[in-house]
């Protein structure tokens, strides 16, 4: 029964294996640079909305 | 990752299974033997449900309110051709999340904090959560400006949704949790019913493909409504969620294609019932907008009733509770998938509650923390409502972003990585959504404090 049953899935979809991580990616310094740089930029945008959105209950 | 290979090789121990197996298991087996019978609409009824689930949920109470109000303000014109272009920008979107989730198996928080670290993971998540717990009010809002109409008050809306949310969760299968939702999610289409009981001019729709009228009004106003209206149709919890259910379906590689029309049939339904909401909004339009301003309670469903007759308001009313329903469940799920993901453990509905207590406890709890802020007095819930699409739009070019790096990282897609006119496309719409939504955020913060003049 268990034969059965593992047998319609992939290795990689069981639990045992998804369980496991995934290796590490290795990004480029720019790669780096980028994502910080919009990770900031969408966060003070953000607080932007925000401290919109407070002010109009105001 | 990217390769096919079954789970046992002859003459190999058996991995232990899990109850999550055994569950996922099942479901696969009817899929193999659909295939192997050729039962073309039989596996695309059992491949269906991410896809459709992703879209129709994005129709929430917010949206449809969004795309009812454009409609009451500003007629058909502009709105009509841009809902299904952004279905089709939200297409683009959500296949790539579906394929990284059939060939990887993994969700999309447990994928970006596994590849790319735990700093981008958990902002990922902190986004994530931050936006959903704001919709999920506006979600709640919906459902009391719904029941409303039929003189139901606040607690009535929160047991509602907090009833549904615990009764979808009980029976521990994915399965069954996708069949009640996609059950609930084509009642979507009761804004398409609500738009033929209005009865349009149907000329007057046919000529608005040509994106006119443009809307008029300030730069703000403007902005306002692409910003809004764009968090109407792509946001960051339809990602989390779209690629963590087709891997908690047990999509595979082979499913691919079934999960491109899944996703396509969803775009396809949302685009049409948006566009339904817009034309019964319009119906209000030559009575200056009435009931827009009545959104905090049962304006618009009761504008429309006297409008167009009390067969369209209720059939609005309805929608608006299924939408702000079907919302919270799938944006419920969503949380929970990124909660188990990012603290790394069991996060499926195949899994028992004792065994996914985590994933279990964030979409009960995001739920009832939703629930609890509309039941505050005083509570600013209009204003709630009104941003909950543009703080989502506003975060969506992060998600965005690294959607289209798992999408393009051959070492786990291998040659099911984006092609180049995918990478394109994905491109613009990370730029054209980052552009809409740092100028409203911008330009609205600039007003604000007098630095410039409306």
């Amino acid at each position: 029964m268990q034969d059965e049953l593992i047998m319609d899935l992939e290795r990689d979809q069981l639990v045992v294996e998804t369980s496991r991580p995934v290796p590490r990616a290795l990004l480029s310094q720019r790669a780096k640079a980028g994502l910080w740089a919009l990770r900031v930029f969408v966060v003070l945008v953000s607080l932007m909305v925000i401290y919109t959105f407070i002010d109009q209950l105001h | 990752m990217a390769t096919t290979e079954a789970a046992v090789s002859p003459g190999l121990a058996l991995p232990p299974l899990t109850e999550e197996d055994t569950a996922r298991s099942w479901d696969r087996s009817r899929v193999h033997r659909a295939r192997r019978h050729s039962k073309r609409w039989y596996l695309l009824w059992l491949l269906v449900g991410p896809g459709i689930l992703a879209m129709l949920g994005e129709n929430d109470g917010p949206s449809m309110i969004a795309y009812a109000s454009d409609g009451a303000q500003y007629g058909l014109g502009f709105f009509v051709p841009f809902i299904p272009l952004l279905f089709a920008m939200a297409f683009v979107c959500q296949e790539m999340c579906m394929r990284v989730g059939a060939v990887t198996h993994r969700g999309y928080g447990e994928l970006v904090l596994q590849r790319y670290g735990r700093l981008w993971g958990w902002f990922g998540a902190g986004d994530l959560t931050l936006t959903n717990l704001v919709t999920l009010v506006a979600e709640f809002i919906s459902i009391r400006v719904g029941l409303a109409y039929f003189h139901l008050g606040s607690g009535v809306a929160v047991a509602l949704g907090l009833t549904l949310v615990a009764f979808t969760l009980s029976g521990g299968r994915y399965w069954r949790w996708e069949r009640i939702v996609l059950g609930m999610a084509l009642f979507n289409g009761l804004f398409l019913l609500a738009a033929i009981l209005v009865k349009p001019h149907v000329g007057a729709i046919v000529s608005s493909f040509d994106f006119s009228p443009f809307p008029g009004g300030s730069f703000n106003t403007l902005l306002l409504l692409l910003a809004s209206t764009i968090g109407a149709t792509v946001t960051p919890w339809m990602i989390f969620f779209q690629q963590s259910a087709s891997a908690d379906k047990g999509m595979t590689p082979d499913d691919v294609k079934h999960g491109r029309y899944d996703t396509a049939i969803g775009a396809v339904l949302a685009a049409i019932f948006g566009i339904g909401a817009l034309i019964a909004g319009a119906a209000l339009l030559s009575h200056d907008g009435l009931g827009i301003q009545g959104f905090a309670g049962a304006g618009f469903p009761r504008a429309l009733a006297h409008v167009a007759g009390g067969a369209a308001g209720t059939v609005f009313a309805l929608g608006l509770i299924e939408a702000g329903a079907v919302a919270i469940l799938t944006i419920s799920a969503s949380t929970a998938y990124a909660a188990g993901e990012c603290v790394g453990v069991s996060h499926s509905f195949n899994s028992s509650p004792r065994d996914a207590l985590v994933f279990y406890a964030a979409n009960v709890g995001v739920a009832l923390l939703a629930a609890a802020v509309i039941l505050i007095p005083g509570a600013p819930l209009l204003s709630i409502a009104l941003n909950a699409n543009v703080l989502a739009t506003v975060l969506l070019p992060v998600s965005l972003v690294f959607m289209v790096m798992l999408a393009n990282d051959k070492e786990l897609m291998g040659s099911w990585a984006n092609k180049r006119s995918t990478n394109r496309i994905g491109i613009t719409i990370i730029g054209f959504v980052g552009l809409c939504g740092a100028a409203y955020g911008i330009d609205s913060f600039l007003l604000v404090v007098h630095l410039i003049g409306s």
